[in-house]
């Protein structure tokens, strides 16, 4: 239960690992990480106060924040590892590596339905000389796509998503279509009606017991404390406490900088 | 076939309508779909059409029409296609006023090369020596046909772009141009897509050049300035950008009216036509770019409706 300590993992899972990982903006240090594997539990939580570093932390990991210095690597169970931080942005999903966001992102012009087809199409599809693969792509994915939007309840899949709450669980399902190994979710139940959250959060420990890696970044510690094998506590930058829940729950550090007294 | 009716007026009119739709239906694939703002469209219609020019007067090429044609058309398709790759590789990861500087610099720079390079083009003198790739009769019936040849082309083009709306690759685009970042995020190589898409229209835009240089015979500097990309683009501003139909009713109401109902059937006086009347049609469309953009900036068509058309593709 020490900063960016090494845990020897219990199954053979997809792990990710971030050496000397440094981000700095403004000259201001946001994320300074030594040594820090992730994945080495199925489900694994982020928390720290505001300003930790937790989303830049999974920013970096996906390449959408490059780092300063230092190197990511995928850890794949039983295959070769792969150095993220030199890949592109969009080669992450390709190796399995996904990520929920924080700040609600849609595209405005694409239907819920547009929205899912595009996250499920293969390249190969989506190429100017294959204009009329559509009811390919449609077929292929029909069964899968229906299954989450009957599933979550999107009241109208052929409208564009409006709430909040509906664009949030768009970009779940999007992840889930992507078929991760590695899943990060960034406040993935923030805005959700409680049902809703319930939902999000069987899927996801259905992902983890099915192999898939996943660490979440949630505010709500009701989801952290019931969801997570294990919890990382981030501060300034850097994880400075892992733990069971339970014992990261009850860490005098962790009460006085992040939950308050009346939460223990 | 009796063509009393058709006066040249009216058939170089028509022939600029379908190639200026043409131009903005490719155009709305790159900015409509990608959000790529090209503003150098003519620089790959011009290369389109004096690469054409050059190889087909100034080769001595061992056979004639139509083989000649054909093989000056494909190397003027293949010249502006690379041309895309090499402008699409350098705009590709730039913000909306890079592309427009970089695709703008680029049409300046064809324009300069047509006019510097006169060893090959001419230059400011122009080039003739152009000719139908066939002989059906008199003038009037040549240029009817190689009308309606370019009429079947932009059709072609139409139903292209009708069904990339249609596809996995036009929601791809679309994807593109509403959040590259959130694409890049699903696996999708945003590089790539717009490079191809940037790419395969280029290469569309020159054989449309190409085209254009078969019909007009004479190559002339002056036809690949600002006024070309001026009218694809407020043809498909005007009409909408998100829609497919916007480009041709776009156009229609735009180099439409004025080709055709303005110069053809106004009273306009004679000495009008060789200095005015273009001045005159560049301030218009102007005009008319403020006006859409100040009281209907999605065009007369207005947004994309993909809920609609998902609806239609698959049902509820």
């Amino acid at each position: 239960m020490v900063a960016d300590v090494v845990v020897a993992p219990a199954v053979t899972r997809p792990r990710i690992r971030i050496q000397g990982a440094v981000k700095s903006f403004s000259g201001r240090v946001v994320v300074d990480v030594d040594d820090l594997v992730l994945g080495d539990q199925p489900i694994e939580g982020l928390i720290g106060p505001n300003g930790a570093g937790k989303t830049t932390l999974m920013r970096m990991i996906m390449h959408s924040t490059p780092l300063d210095r230092g190197t990511i690597s995928l850890l794949p169970a039983g295959g070769r590892e792969t150095v993220l931080s030199s890949l592109p942005a969009h080669r992450m999903a390709h190796h399995g590596v996904v990520k929920s966001n924080q700040v609600i992102m849609d595209f405005d012009k694409l239907t819920i339905w547009d929205s899912l087809l595009l996250a499920a199409a293969e390249a190969r599809y989506e190429q100017p000389h294959r204009v009329f693969s559509e009811r390919t792509v449609f077929g292929r994915h029909e069964d899968e796509i229906r299954h989450y939007l009957d599933y979550f309840g999107f009241a109208d899949p052929t409208a564009f998503a409006l709430s909040a709450g509906e664009k949030k669980l768009l970009d779940i399902v999007r992840c889930l279509l992507l078929r991760p190994s590695f899943l990060l979710l960034d406040e993935p139940t923030a805005g959700l009606p409680d049902e809703l959250t319930d939902k999000v959060m069987t899927v996801v420990k259905d992902l983890a017991a099915a192999g898939t890696s996943v660490v979440i970044v949630e505010h709500d510690l009701n989801v952290i404390w019931s969801l997570c094998d294990e919890v990382l506590f981030m501060a300034e930058g850097s994880v400075i406490l892992r733990g069971a829940p339970h014992e990261i729950r009850a860490n005098r550090t962790v009460v006085e900088k992040y939950l308050g007294e009346g939460h223990v | 076939m009796d063509l009393k009716w058709l006066d040249a007026f009216l058939i170089s009119g028509l022939f600029d309508v379908a190639m200026v739709m043409g131009l903005a239906l490719l155009l709305h694939l790159q900015l409509g779909l990608g959000r790529i703002a090209n503003f150098g469209v003519v620089g790959f219609w011009g290369i389109g059409m004096y690469v054409y020019g050059v190889l087909y007067v100034q080769v001595d090429w061992p056979f004639g029409d139509p083989w000649q044609f054909l093989v000056c058309a494909a190397a003027a398709t293949l010249a502006a296609g690379v041309a895309g790759l090499l402008i699409g590789w350098l705009i590709s990861d730039l913000d909306t006023d890079g592309v427009l500087m970089g695709t703008l610099g680029f049409a300046a720079v064809v324009q300069i090369l047509a006019t510097t390079q006169d060893d090959l083009t001419g230059g400011a003198r122009g080039m003739g020596g152009l000719s139908f790739p066939y002989d059906i009769g008199t003038v009037k019936q040549n240029e009817f046909l190689w009308l309606a040849i370019t009429a079947a082309v932009v059709v072609v083009i139409l139903l292209y772009v009708w069904w990339v709306h249609r596809s996995p690759y036009g929601r791809l685009l679309i994807a593109i141009g509403g959040s590259e970042p959130l694409a890049r995020s699903l696996g999708k190589s945003t590089f790539l897509t717009k490079l191809g898409l940037f790419t395969v229209t280029s290469a569309a835009m020159g054989f449309l050049g190409a085209m254009n240089g078969v019909f007009v015979h004479f190559l002339d500097i002056g036809t690949i300035g600002v006024a070309v990309t001026l009218a694809a683009m407020v043809g498909l501003v005007l009409g909408g950008t998100a829609r497919v139909w916007g480009a041709v009713i776009g156009v229609i109401l735009t180099v439409g009216l004025f080709d055709i109902v303005v110069q053809s059937y106004l009273p306009l006086p004679r000495e009008w036509y060789t200095q005015a009347i273009p001045v005159l049609r560049e301030a218009l469309f102007g005009l008319a770019l403020i006006l859409v953009l100040v009281f209907r900036p999605l065009g007369i068509l207005g947004d994309m409706r993909r809920d609609r058309l998902m609806r239609k593709i698959h049902g509820r």
